[in-house]
């Protein structure tokens, strides 16, 4: 899933794309959410412990409406205006990456026979997450629910981070959320990641600027596709041997992937018989998404009742909790809404000191956290 | 080199208590005007400016323009330690990544030397136009943050009309409302009075939250100001005398019509 190694290289070659801004901080803003990416983290952790999952009295799992609800209800508390955008049909070329994932789940799951039959339970909590699956069922009941709450809800014509990128660039929205990288590729002027993180975590959230992205990587939107294609994405293989750092280092001294395959040593890095990687670009440079022209937003009171009905009536939720916490947002939401300062005096400029220490990017959060700023410094400035 | 000496150095110390609780890191801004600041707080509901004039300094000194980040919480960290008779003096180098407070005091048989050590961070400016304001009160600062103090015992918002008989201040919450109302008075002593400056009323609703940071600027001046337009910031300034201002600007509270407008 999405681009390997990207968030690396640009900590280390633009750290000046990604921000960390607070939570509040996204008070009043409406974000387009790659919703179906989500179900699927939430499916993976929300409730679990060992193999079981929550799941209603009849048995089917809950785990992704807990998380929606829960995060949801966090943001609009907050003041953020979220949007939620689910998949479509997957395109023709990700079948590869597909069945790589199908074949990766099956193995999964015999391994998790076996880890069961010999009790060992670390591994039957690790490969039953592994198994996890979202169904069409999964993504129909969170558009329920997030209609329920009042938000817009659109399922993209294809991949769901190319319409929050599209959403985006027409302006609707303020930036695209996902912790998927590949929506950079669609060139989404601004990528929030952790924003759907839970709050115990309190991790900040992590801001990318795309044109900041381009200016620091020193390369136009195609260039930095072709290095997303050659850092390995989901539409295409990649060429053994050439990692992110060497993707980027080629495409700036080749100019692209045309370039680079009539001077790359194919005895030392064989390039995929059949690579489509033209194809691949075409999918990132001109997406399926939804149609933007003349496309308005609007956020409606949450409908109580029905959130209700369905979260407890039909999925077992206790009814004081769901009843509690509606009843907080309603508070929050009655005290009227609040502008920020932009609203009314403009964009603001970004002024940086003339002098002091640059404080460094936080290491060390997550698998992907920007690892390795303190290199950053000595590498931006090496010239290919 | 940029050198500042302030002999009322208690008043850096109010400066900063008046901003850190508003903003953690912001850069200040030294030029041949004077040593400024203009922040925002996280959610960007609220902005501080704040203007010490050079000519308000006792000597001041600034070769070059400098924008220096600083931790708000660390800078008043060190202006705690100075006495509140103490001269303050503020040193930095045009490439230095320090700046420096000395605290002499009144009788020169004391000198501290504070070292701070600065950031490089990027703060959002806005540009705020100059406007003609529809409502202007001034009124003791002292009883301003007694009315925001209060009302927030009540409510979280405060709902501020202005009119020609005076500023009424109202709040509702669970246990149930108050309204305050301030009427213009034009006593002797000038630090008592109340005053209106009206074109037309104005009514607008804010989260008293912000308001109560506000008032941490009390200490610096006797007076505080307040200017309201309809559907716009207020702006609440407090003035330094002879040397500049903090000034406040917070965004006002808005009607959720249930339909939301288009982006």
């Amino acid at each position: 899933m999405g681009i390997k190694g990207l968030t690396k290289l640009l900590s280390d070659y633009a750290p000046g794309c990604m921000r960390e801004q607070k939570f509040e901080g996204y008070l009043d803003r409406k974000v387009a959410i790659d919703a179906s990416m989500h179900i699927y983290q939430f499916m993976m952790v929300v409730g679990r412990s060992g193999e079981q999952q929550l799941t209603n009295e009849a048995g089917e799992v809950t785990s992704h409406l807990q998380g929606m609800f829960t995060r949801t209800l966090r943001m609009l508390k907050a003041g953020i205006k979220p949007v939620y955008v689910f998949d479509g049909k997957p395109p023709t070329m990700k079948g590869g990456e597909l069945a790589k994932r199908k074949d990766k789940r099956e193995a999964a799951e015999s391994a998790l026979e076996k880890a069961k039959e010999a009790g060992d339970q670390e591994e039957i909590e690790k490969l039953s997450k592994r198994t996890v699956r979202v169904s069409k069922v999964h993504s129909e009941e969170v558009m329920k629910l997030a209609r329920f709450l009042g938000l817009p809800v659109f399922e993209a014509p294809c991949e769901a981070e190319a319409t929050c990128a599209a959403l985006c660039k027409a302006g609707l929205v303020y930036a695209a959320a996902s912790e998927d990288m590949d929506t950079l590729c669609f060139s989404t002027p601004k990528l929030a990641r952790n924003l759907m993180a839970p709050s115990s975590q309190e991790k900040p959230i992590l801001e990318f600027d795309f044109d900041k992205l381009l200016a620091g990587l020193e390369l136009t939107w195609d260039q930095f596709i072709d290095v997303c294609i050659l850092c390995g994405c989901d539409y295409c293989d990649s060429i053994k041997g050439i990692g992110p750092v060497n993707a980027l280092k080629y495409i700036k001294q080749y100019g692209n992937i045309e370039g680079l395959l009539e001077h790359l040593d194919k005895e030392k890095y064989p390039v995929p018989d059949d690579w489509p990687y033209k194809e691949a670009r075409v999918l990132f440079k001109n997406p399926e998404v939804v149609q933007t022209d003349g496309l308005t937003l609007k956020w409606t009171a949450p409908d109580e009742e029905a959130v209700v009905a369905f979260l407890c009536g039909e999925k077992s939720f206790n009814e004081d909790r769901i009843r509690k916490q509606l009843a907080d947002l309603k508070k929050a939401r009655s005290q009227g809404g609040q502008n920020r300062l932009e609203t009314f005096f403009g964009a603001a400029t970004v002024k940086s000191s003339t002098v002091g220490k640059r404080k460094e990017p936080e290491k060390g959060k997550g698998k992907f956290g920007a690892a390795g700023g303190k290199k950053s410094k000595g590498v931006t400035k090496r010239k290919f | 080199m940029f050198e500042a000496r302030l002999v009322q150095g208690s008043l850096l110390k109010k400066v900063l208590e008046s901003i850190k609780d508003l903003v953690t890191d912001a850069n200040f801004d030294c030029s041949n005007n004077g040593f400024a600041l203009q922040a925002m707080d996280s959610s960007h509901v609220s902005l501080v400016a704040l203007l010490l004039r050079s000519d308000g300094f006792e000597h001041y000194r600034c070769d070059r323009n400098m924008t220096m980040g600083m931790n708000l919480s660390n800078m008043s960290k060190m202006l705690k330690c100075a006495g509140n008779e103490d001269i303050i003096t503020m040193k930095a180098d045009d490439t230095g990544d320090v700046v420096t407070f000395m605290f002499e005091s009144p009788d020169q048989d004391k000198i501290s030397d504070f070292e701070l050590k600065l950031m490089d961070i990027d703060s959002e400016h806005l540009g705020i136009p100059d406007t003609e304001y529809a409502a202007t009160v001034k009124m003791p600062s002292s009883e301003f943050m007694r009315i925001c103090r209060d009302l927030s015992s009540i409510g979280d918002t405060v709902t501020i009309s202005v009119s020609k008989d005076g500023v009424k201040f109202s709040t509702t919450g669970d246990i149930g409302q108050a309204n305050i109302t301030c009427r213009q008075n034009t006593s002797v002593d000038k630090e008592e009075q109340t005053i209106i400056e009206l074109q037309e009323p104005v009514t607008l609703t804010f989260a008293l939250r912000y308001l109560n940071s506000f008032t941490k600027a009390t200490p610096l001046a006797p007076t505080v100001q307040l200017q309201m337009s309809k559907e716009l910031p207020v702006v609440v300034q407090y003035l330094i005398a002879d040397m500049g201002y903090v000034r406040y600007y917070l965004a006002p509270k808005i009607e959720d019509d249930e339909t939301a407008e288009a982006a």
